[in-house]
């Protein structure tokens, strides 16, 4: 078995979705059908989590943080 | 801005607030699927973290400090709430098959109807409910790798895990969301 035909690993198919599969592996992906079919179906999935948008909470949360947060006053950073 | 925080200045709260709720709101949010709790979650969060500002150690990365506490927040709220979810591979730990039957969950388990689901708009996506059947240590894990961009590294030093725990969780939860929504597919 060598670089080229050894079939990839789960983390290889993540750095090949990524675009930083070194090319010796990209080589065996392109021979590989098994490998291919594997990779492609992982892509999807990775697609789709790292569009996953943030969401927002609702307007007013830093205000609402801060009401219960107590800030340090310089004299406490003293005694610190 | 951390540094002057630790100064006292109300501006640099403010700043580290606006940085990060929607962040923490949505890891919180994706974990307990309630947008009320998520944001009480996410408000006790903050106060934890801007309250106890001066314990922060700089070696550590500050968001992922407020990731650790989010995270902890909603796993003990969901296990003082029992609430669990499907999970067709069962315990993290479950190896064979038979501890795999043995500890999975049922659809039951979750509580949320089927109806709370459809009502959701925003978890409403085909990934978004498949992500909502992860068991919420896979789940922290892959929003944290996919969402954030964390590294393996980062991810086991932000949720204490050992580094090969963390590989298992996100290569599982890859791996059951691919099933969920290729069925979803067929």
């Amino acid at each position: 078995m060598t670089e080229t035909t050894l079939h990839l690993t789960t983390d290889e198919i993540e750095l090949w979705a990524q675009g930083l599969l070194p090319a010796a592996r990209a080589l065996h992906l392109s021979e590989c059908s098994l490998c291919r079919v594997e990779a492609d179906r992982e892509r999807k999935v990775i697609l789709e989590l790292v569009q996953l948008p943030h969401f927002a909470p609702t307007a007013g949360f830093a205000d609402r943080v801060m009401a219960q947060v107590k800030v340090p006053t310089p004299s406490d950073s003293w005694k610190a | 801005m951390v540094a002057w925080a630790k100064q006292g200045h109300d501006a640099a709260f403010r700043e580290l607030v606006r940085r990060y709720e929607r962040p923490v709101f949505s890891l919180l949010y994706r974990m307990v699927r309630d947008r009320a709790l998520a944001e009480d979650l996410a408000q006790e969060t903050f106060i934890k973290v801007l309250n106890g500002i001066k314990s922060y150690r700089p070696e550590f990365k500050f968001s992922s400090w407020i990731f650790k506490i989010a995270n902890n927040a909603a796993i003990d709220h969901l296990r003082r709430k029992n609430i669990d979810t499907l999970s067709l591979d069962g315990a993290p730990s479950a190896e064979t098959p038979e501890q795999m039957r043995a500890t999975s969950l049922q659809l039951g388990d979750r509580g949320e109807s089927p109806l709370d689901e459809v009502e959701n708009r925003e978890l409403g996506t085909a990934i978004e409910q498949a992500i909502g059947r992860l068991r919420p240590e896979y789940r922290s894990c892959i929003m944290l790798r996919h969402v954030e961009g964390y590294s393996y590294e980062e991810i086991a030093e932000t949720l204490d895990l050992p580094l090969g725990t963390v590989k298992t969780y996100i290569h599982r939860a890859r791996n059951e969301l691919r099933g969920y929504l290729e069925d979803r597919r067929d």
